[in-house]
């Protein structure tokens, strides 16, 4: 297919304890920030930028991240991924990931706004070692129309394939089609307008530690409604409905911080750039 | 052709023993939440059910299996049980399709002797492979050398009655009431199986969002009459 509208590949490894790029190489629309450390832990923060505002027609954007052995990154975004309408083509996202031995990678974009008639589809491929840990989230908004209407969008399509040594483990697709879908209906979205997933594959994590995580959470309240599930291989996804960008990031962020501070005993920071 | 037919019937009929009785793929937990809790909120369930899960994940995989079979590519066979398994996020349903899968394979080794089935098997008894009822069932109708249009219509049924019998159980309906809900989501079923024609292998696995996260929830349910 044509050119990238934007590529970003980085490739980060740990030289005595600290994450450092090897190799990063940006161009187009895409950019990223020169990495920061938000405490002692070695772990390199990263804030991806899209200078141009936004996803246009045709847009394809490309991004490829390996961490090497025992590296440890933040890869977050510096504002949502807004996709403007697409009256031609969609526009198109693809992340491969590569987690070697014993890495770790958080991935938190910040939400997805679909424009009224945008088609937008994204395909996250992760490869990993089985004693890497990952880290992933998504959030997608009822997006944004100029008469305030909700799911005005054309298509929003998300594929998330993990592959542990080589082997398929995951593969989570959804593809909302408001114009198809009742999507604010039964089956789809409850009534909620928000719609939040999360996936983190740890050698680490079992049954016990997914109990603690669900009382963890409040489950008697009406803001949000969640889901989770361990996975085929030590790891769990999360589900959560709700009717705003900030209650699917404070459940993720309760789910985050147990984590850091259970194994990792650091306390996370507020990845919030505003 | 009717005795090829015949034969797929027993695979259907609720009698066959696969343990899909105690499955409702997510429905109890729509039920202790009283969103379902009549026939007009359960066939709007149902549809739903159907058209943005069943046919992108056991409807799509039948027909791939089974012109992966017409091919003799069995790698891609191999390939779509693991495809079938790792889409199928909540443990529950996952765990049950599995458990499902292989008992029926087991119970169809004893009525046919097919060479494809053995080696399903071996792979499932190594964890080489999982084990799927929709695959164990293409397989049988494949060698019966029934149509693959009708071999996903006919398995598409049999998850469906049985499901409208957990249903009239677990709701609980009237039985007429679920026949004619059965009678009537036919048309819902000749219409799947059209849709399912012009899927591709880049539409597989497509959820519901609200089915998924309800069948995520269900492991949590305190009191159940289903396993998932």
């Amino acid at each position: 297919m044509g050119e990238w509208t934007g590529v970003l590949h980085l490739n980060a490894e740990n030289r005595q304890g600290k994450t450092v790029a090897k190799n990063v190489y940006f161009q187009g629309a895409f950019k990223v920030m020169r990495p920061i450390y938000h405490d002692n832990s070695g772990r390199a923060c990263y804030y991806l930028l899209n200078p141009g505002g936004g996803y246009l027609d045709g847009d394809r954007y490309q991004m490829k991240i390996c961490l090497e052995e025992n590296a440890q990154l933040t890869l977050t975004t510096q504002g949502a991924t807004k996709v403007y309408k697409t009256p031609k083509q969609y526009a198109y996202q693809e992340t491969e990931i590569h987690l070697q031995a014993g890495s770790y990678l958080e991935y938190f974009p910040d939400p997805l706004i679909a424009y009224q008639n945008a088609h937008y589809k994204q395909k996250n491929v992760i490869q990993m070692d089985r004693s890497a840990t990952l880290l992933y989230s998504d959030i997608i908004t009822p997006g944004w129309s100029p008469e305030g209407e909700r799911f005005s969008y054309k298509t929003v399509q998300v594929l998330n394939e993990i592959y542990m040594d080589g082997e398929l483990v995951v593969y989570d697709h959804l593809k909302l089609k408001p114009a198809n879908q009742n999507l604010a209906g039964l089956g789809f979205m409850e009534g909620f307008t928000h719609l939040g997933s999360m996936i983190v594959v740890d050698k680490k994590i079992n049954n016990a530690f997914l109990d603690e995580l669900y009382y963890l959470l409040d489950q008697n309240t009406f803001d949000y409604r969640f889901g989770l599930s361990l996975l085929s291989v030590p790891g769990f996804t999360v589900r959560v409905f709700s009717n705003s960008t900030q209650d699917i990031e404070k459940v993720f962020s309760q789910i985050h911080s147990k984590i850091s501070q259970e194994w990792y005993q650091i306390k996370p920071n507020s990845l919030r750039k505003y | 052709m009717d005795e090829k037919i015949l034969a797929l019937f027993q695979l259907c009929d609720s009698n066959f023993p696969t343990g899909a009785f105690s499955h409702s793929y997510g429905l109890e937990s729509y039920i202790q939440d009283n969103t379902v809790h009549n026939i007009d909120t359960f066939s709007e369930w149902l549809r739903v059910y159907i058209d943005e899960q069943l046919i992108y994940s056991d409807g799509l995989a039948c027909q791939l299996v089974y012109q992966s079979l017409e091919e003799d590519d069995l790698q891609k066979v191999w390939k779509l049980d693991r495809l079938l398994t790792m889409q199928n996020l909540p443990r529950e349903t996952r765990e049950g399709a599995m458990r499902m899968g292989e008992r029926m394979l087991h119970l169809v080794q004893s009525l046919y002797r097919i060479p494809v089935l053995s080696g399903y098997r071996k792979r499932i008894e190594e964890k080489q492979s999982f084990g799927h009822p929709a695959i164990v069932f293409t397989m049988v109708a494949h060698h019966l050398g029934v149509p693959n249009s009708t071999s996903i219509l006919f398995y598409l049924y049999s998850v469906v009655s049985s499901i409208v019998q957990n249903a009239v159980r677990g709701i609980p309906l009237g039985q007429t009431a679920g026949q004619k809900l059965i009678r009537d989501v036919q048309t819902d079923l000749m219409e799947a199986v059209e849709a399912i024609s012009n899927l591709g292998e880049e539409d597989f696995g497509i959820v519901s969002p609200g089915i998924e996260l309800s069948q995520m929830r269900h492991e949590r349910v305190n009191i159940r009459i289903f396993m998932s």
